[in-house]
């Protein structure tokens, strides 16, 4: 509730002793927003009117609001608490919603999950308040107009029943109809005849009610997907050289091996999610082009990944906990050692993603061939851990040049084609010369035209070209085009589009 | 470390630890001493020897003993800017020797794939190596070039690595011999393309300066491709500049037949280099 003040007060340099209230403008008024602690004990309260609060207390530090960045912040608070679970929701404005379901175990109990969660917040300078309850709506209630703490499960009724409808996460306009005919707390629904109430006041009220009281499930959807194999570690002591997380990263995969084998599975994305004690998580993603489970091969990815890294590894003062978690697995079939090919492929692979770790996926490409005439669209260019890279359609292309008699193309595609200016005698004929990054080439000899159309469902390709293959008299060879017919076009343009050798 | 341009080393220390059992015998003259570490460094030495990939054209073999020496660095440099296709064809089309099915890497810089062109796929089965063989890397700055290329040759399933150079890159000597050291390790290629003859120092076994050379070009169009190629540095034998066809049917160099024309001169002036000459 004291997100943006909270915010504020952090960012500052220095400390500012007059009360802290955030602004924002809703319609014509500038109203109150939030409230630090400061302001709260003044009795000031959010939706007060600004002038209002200024004519009561003359010294107050008015900020405006900014609502972005509160959620930023909150963005960044629910991915410091995934370290105690995986599954988490944003509740937007200020909340956070976790299931800790078979994880409190770890932390020594629900009490005490709850203290550090506590503890550790207030330590980044948020006021928080928080509440475990068997359902998302008992605990949404407590949390935020109920006595916070743990709920034991099947008490909702007794506890709920106090509280305000408000609680119940139903639009303004039915707490102000259920206000207004004197249904002021949960308790006062609690045992009303349902159809009536539903007739009057709609289903959501039911559906709330019923959510709150564990009678309806309510799934929650989590902000990020939860792994399939994970594997986490904490440190008492923070780490913070890069060899200390590279050893990390291979017990945590040794830990994940055995996982994966039983599974007959592999990881083909792999997240190493590292929590620095300042709250920052750091996520570093790598991806191979096969299956891999060996912690050797893991590390070395991570190798190249860290080094390739702009802005370093910045541990700050070191990292409390590593987590590494495989996001894609696949089938990756039992390791077969000796049969000399297959080894060479692995290595191939091996080799790739060294390289697309370090250098990035889009930097190591492999060739494929698509079904168009279009020259610049027939090759393609995939990255070579993508699967598409493997079905190439070569074989294709080899049956189709044969079966057509395709004449020759260039060793070297310019990425464009580069407007040239071109001479030539005869209207459909080649250039005798042409002038291309200002040297001038003398025609000798010429091969074309190759007319390739323009596809005519698509605007892409542009118009009919009509292609040469010339030599110049040094002996360099050119693969032209002129763009347009010249029955069509008053001045075609020409292009050079390769080179041969 | 950047070396001044045309700088070669003076002295080349060697230092070996000998083994006992080869040690130099007592009271020698300088010649047994000679002689002893010879052999001693024979022994220590592994036999590196993966044969070499023949032209199939005799007076070009005989001055590289046998044809281009494979597990080692060879640089092939264009004439010119405008070159660089006729240096790239001479390049694949030794790579694409049928005996080796193993991948090529062509490791290159943005910049260099923007100025000269991309490897086009159907041109490259053109001349004879599938597509599917291959992997292209696109670098961002030469350190990354360079080790791309040293980690591409220390992969068994690459048998061909090849690294495009921009003439504006300097290559300085340390790095020409991390490559080729580690070309050494095992029996794979590595070729420098270079889109203008390098003036530093290189430990390339062989550097190699390729120009377009006009064709037997006809009423139907431009004949088979020919290259004037110079060998400029050969660290087994003489050198020497050819005039070389390529044969796009069966895929492979031949000794061009002389032109009734006279064929244009060298386009490089290396007047101190003794030149063999085979055409």
């Amino acid at each position: 509730m004291r997100l943006a003040t909270d915010r504020i007060a952090r960012q500052r340099t220095a400390p500012d002793p007059r009360p802290l209230v955030v602004t924002g403008r809703q319609g014509n008024v500038e109203r109150l927003t939030a409230v630090g602690a400061a302001a709260a004990s003044l009795g000031l309260k959010p939706g007060l009117a600004l002038a209002e609060a200024r004519a009561r207390y003359p010294d107050l530090a008015v900020v405006a609001e900014h609502p972005a960045d509160d959620r930023r912040l909150l963005d960044a608070i629910a991915d410091w608490c995934q370290r105690y679970t995986p599954l988490l929701a944003v509740n937007p404005p200020d909340g956070l919603l976790l299931d800790i379901a078979g994880c409190a175990h770890l932390y020594g109990g629900e009490e005490k999950l709850l203290a550090d969660l506590l503890a550790r917040v207030e330590c980044f300078g948020f006021a928080a308040r928080a509440a475990i309850a068997s359902t998302i709506g008992a605990a949404f209630a407590l949390a935020r107009f109920g006595p916070a703490g743990i709920l034991a499960p099947g008490a909702e009724r007794t506890a709920l029943a106090p509280l305000p409808i408000a609680a119940l996460r139903l639009p303004e306009e039915t707490i102000a109809a259920l206000r207004r005919v004197g249904l002021k707390r949960i308790g006062d629904i609690l045992d009303l005849p349902r159809a009536p109430l539903a007739a009057r006041f709609g289903n959501e009220v039911l559906r709330q009610l019923a959510r709150a009281l564990g009678e309806e499930r309510e799934p929650l959807t989590p902000l990020l997907p939860v792994a399939a194999y994970v594997a986490e570690q904490p440190f008492a002591e923070p780490i913070a050289r890069e060899d200390d997380v590279l050893r990390v990263i291979v017990r945590l995969a040794a830990r994940l091996k055995p996982m994966l084998e039983r599974r007959g599975e592999g990881a083909r994305r792999i997240e190493l999610a590292l929590f620095r004690t300042d709250g920052v998580v750091r996520r570093i993603i790598v991806s191979t082009s096969r299956s891999v489970r060996d912690p050797d091969d893991i590390r070395a990815l991570y190798v190249e990944r860290l080094a390739s890294l702009a802005d370093a590894l910045d541990p700050g003062f070191g990292f409390d906990l590593a987590r590494l978690s495989i996001l894609v697995a696949e089938t990756c079939p039992p390791e077969q050692i000796g049969l000399g090919e297959r080894a060479d492929e692995a290595d191939l692979d091996r080799l790739i993603d060294r390289l697309s770790a370090r250098l990035g996926a889009r930097r190591v490409m492999r060739l494929i061939a698509n079904d168009s005439h279009i020259p610049e669209l027939a090759a393609e260019s995939v990255p070579a851990q993508a699967d598409v890279a493997l079905e190439n359609g070569w074989a294709a292309f080899r049956r189709f040049r044969d079966g057509v008699a395709l004449s020759p193309r260039p060793l070297r595609l310019l990425i464009k084609p580069e407007p040239i200016e071109a001479i030539a005698t005869v209207p459909d004929g080649p250039p005798v010369r042409f002038r291309w990054r200002r040297a001038l080439h003398e025609v000798v000899a010429a091969d074309g035209p190759e007319r390739i159309e323009g596809t005519w469902w698509s605007e892409e390709a542009g118009p009919t070209r009509d292609y040469f293959r010339v030599e110049d008299k040094a002996g360099l060879r050119f693969w032209l085009f002129r763009a347009g017919l010249y029955r069509s076009t008053a001045q075609p343009q020409w292009f050079l589009h390769g080179t041969f050798a | 470390m950047v070396s001044p341009p045309g700088y070669v080393p003076a002295v080349l220390m060697v230092v070996v630890r000998l083994p006992t059992s080869i040690a130099v015998p007592p009271r020698a003259g300088g010649r047994e001493v000679l002689c002893a570490l010879k052999h001693s460094l024979r022994v220590l030495e592994p036999d590196l020897d993966y044969g070499a990939i023949a032209f199939g054209i005799a007076p070009l073999d005989e001055v590289l003993g046998g044809g281009l020496a494979r597990a080692a660095l060879h640089e092939v440099a264009a004439a010119g800017e405008s070159a660089i296709t006729a240096a790239t064809q001479f390049v694949l089309g030794l790579a694409s020797y049928p005996q080796e099915q193993r991948a090529v890497l062509w490791i290159a810089e943005d910049m260099g794939l923007h100025e000269n062109g991309v490897p086009y796929g159907p041109g490259l089965d053109d001349v004879g190596l599938s597509p599917e063989r291959l992997v292209t890397v696109a670098a961002a700055k030469p350190r990354d070039l360079l080790w791309a290329m040293e980690e591409a040759l220390r992969c068994r399933a690459a048998g061909v690595v090849i690294g495009e150079v921009r003439s504006a890159d300097r290559l300085d000597l340390v790095a020409s011999r991390r490559l080729s050291i580690a070309a050494g390790q095992r029996d794979v290629c590595a070729f420098l393309l270079r889109s203008a003859p390098g003036t530093d120092a290189s430990a390339a076994a062989t550097r190699w300066i390729v120009s377009a050379a006009p064709s037997r070009a006809n009423a139907a169009g431009p004949g088979h491709p020919r290259f004037s190629v110079h060998l400029t540095r050969n660290r087994r034998g003489p050198v020497g500049s050819w005039l070389l066809e390529w044969n796009r049917v069966e895929r492979r160099f031949d000794l061009a037949p002389p032109l009734s024309e006279p064929v244009a001169d060298a386009a490089c002036d290396r007047p101190h280099r003794a030149t063999a000459h085979g055409a």
